[in-house]
């Protein structure tokens, strides 16, 4: 009996498509572009990778002392370290601050009004679009050497990653209670500020976390064109080829990078 | 401390005088072409509870946010109380909708907040916008936010999170937001599909109640036969777009449903105790 049903209905189901020959065609085709891309008579870029066994006595040297830190050197690496936390930290709040109306703004539950958010969301992908060291490069001819320039540029990479991250989860999100708001008739802004902001601030809280962890990053590199904190003292060593200091650099910023990590970790499982 | 019944402060204030509903003629037809009402006249009396039957897709969302405004209609025109709702837009709108209560079938809470935070969305319309984004709340609507979670006997749950709720506890916390409106009409849009059968009587008693005490218009739309004949004194039946009932909703026959429903009736068409 169950044959016969299991018989029927494989007469009924239709045959599944087969699309192997047109997934054969777009896996030749990518595999051919990253090819081309490698053949530099075509217009690719020339990868040489001799070089890597042909200097490889010079890259050993460089590994050996970076395997020798010089831990005598990590006092003087405190303060500049320091900084680089502070530019993290300040760029991040204000970041925060700031993102949560232009947020509001560029998404469209929250803004019905079309044109202002476009405009917004462009001025955010314009925002976005340019380099954070370039950023700071710029900034730094403009306002002076100093931790003033990163922070600036910390800034306004953070609030291209929250606005356009944080409106593209509101606008996924499903959020009733914007038709009780207008049904008691409400202004956006009143609905944004007491029902959209408590269902999506773990969203808002979860992109802050993560700018704050890109910053530490980030900023310690800032310093090598100028825009303060530990990556200058890195760049200064670099040119001394203090190499055993600036392996103590590095590894600092790793501890740093990973307990910044464990910590906003810890503040996402308490979030939710 | 002891919170003296709702209808002590709101079903005395001139604020909350009943209003009738009519419309005339009233169609919708949505962007992407589907025809939702055509040719709807209606005249419904301040006090009354109606009904609103039909199968899902029969128009019944669409018409019951016709009156507030959040569908507007295409043409015809809809009038509540002394207002006429169609044509009308920006803060004149919010305020019409700030006398109009409305609960929903998935309660439309914001379930992070609590319990408290949520009646005082009723009070959107009649508080500056500064005043909310400050969260700046008057002594009188403190008052007020309380004595409407008092009414539906949900005082002790003021400080939970919403989402903690159950099904029927979060309706009742909706119907508190509503009556926080201190309004003139109630909608409620199928507010008792996603209610067991207990809780569902206890949130249509609470509707019932809310129709007596305060002579507030309640107009509720349903899909289960049983409920529209036990809760509501009035019932129109609609289906696809158009009124095929309007009567008494104790002596509607089950022939009446089938011409409602358009097909014959099924276990699923009521609700049972």
């Amino acid at each position: 009996m169950t044959s016969s049903l299991s018989a029927a209905r494989s007469a009924e189901v239709p045959p599944k498509p087969r699309s192997r020959v047109r997934t054969a065609l777009v896996f030749l085709a990518f595999a051919a572009f990253t090819v081309a891309t490698c053949i530099p008579a075509i217009g690719g870029i020339e990868l040489d990778v001799g070089a890597l066994i042909r200097n490889w006595s010079n890259g050993s040297g460089l590994l050996v002392q970076f395997l020798q830190p010089d831990f005598g050197f990590l006092p003087r690496t405190i303060g500049p370290m320091l900084e680089t936390l502070q530019m993290a930290v300040v760029g991040a709040a204000l970041a925060a601050v700031v993102s949560v109306p232009l947020t509001l703004w560029a998404a469209a539950p929250t803004n019905p009004n079309a044109p202002t958010r476009v405009l917004v969301r462009t001025i955010i992908n314009v925002v976005r679009s340019v380099p954070d060291l370039v950023y700071a490069t710029v900034l730094v001819a403009m306002v002076g050497v100093g931790a003033l320039p990163g922070l600036i540029t910390l800034f306004l990479f953070d609030l291209g990653i929250i606005v356009k991250l944080v409106s593209e989860a509101i606008d996924a999100t499903d959020l009733p209670i914007i038709e009780a708001g207008r049904a008691a008739g409400g202004t956006q802004t009143q609905i944004n500020r007491r029902g959209v902001l408590p269902q999506t601030w773990p969203l808002f809280a979860n992109q802050w976390l993560y700018t704050l962890e890109l910053n530490v990053r980030i900023s310690a590199i800032l310093g090598i064109v100028g825009a303060g904190g530990i990556g200058r003292l890195l760049d200064e060593r670099r040119a001394f080829y203090a190499y055993d200091d600036v392996a103590v650099i590095v590894l600092e910023i790793l501890v740093v990078v990973v307990l910044i990590e464990i910590f906003s970790n810890f503040l996402r499982r308490r979030l939710v | 401390m002891r919170i003296d019944p709702l209808h002590a402060e709101v079903g005395t204030s001139p604020a909350s005088a009943s209003w009738s509903i009519r419309l005339d003629d009233v169609s919708v037809t949505y962007p992407n072409g589907t025809r939702a009402l055509s040719g709807v006249s209606l005249d419904i009396a301040a006090g009354e509870m109606v009904s609103i039957v039909g199968l899902s897709g029969s128009g019944k969302s669409t018409l019951i946010r016709t009156i507030n405004g959040l569908v507007p209609a295409s043409s015809g025109t809809v009038t509540v109380g002394p207002h006429t709702v169609t044509g009308m837009r920006g803060r004149a709108l919010r305020e019409l909708r700030g006398r109009i209560g409305m609960i929903f079938q998935g309660f439309n809470l914001a379930d992070r907040s609590d319990v408290y935070r949520n009646v005082l969305v009723g009070s959107f319309a009649r508080t500056p916008t500064w005043r909310t984004l400050l969260g700046v709340t008057t002594a009188q609507d403190r008052e007020l936010a309380l004595r409407s979670l008092d009414s539906v006997g949900m005082l002790e749950k003021v400080w939970n999170r919403a989402g903690q709720l159950s099904g029927g506890q979060k309706q009742r916390v909706a119907i508190a937001r509503a009556l926080m409106q201190q309004p003139s009409v109630m909608l409620a849009d199928e507010p008792v599909a996603s209610l067991d059968p207990p809780t569902a009587h206890a949130v249509m008693h609470d509707l019932r109640r809310v129709n007596r005490d305060e002579q507030l218009t309640v107009l509720v739309n349903i899909h289960l036969m049983d409920l529209a004949r036990q809760y509501t004194t009035r019932m129109i039946g609609l289906r696809a777009g158009e009124v095929v009932y309007d009567g008494q909703a104790a002596a509607a026959t089950d022939h009446d449903f089938e011409q409602i429903y358009g097909r014959p009736i099924q276990p699923r068409d009521v609700l049972g105790a």
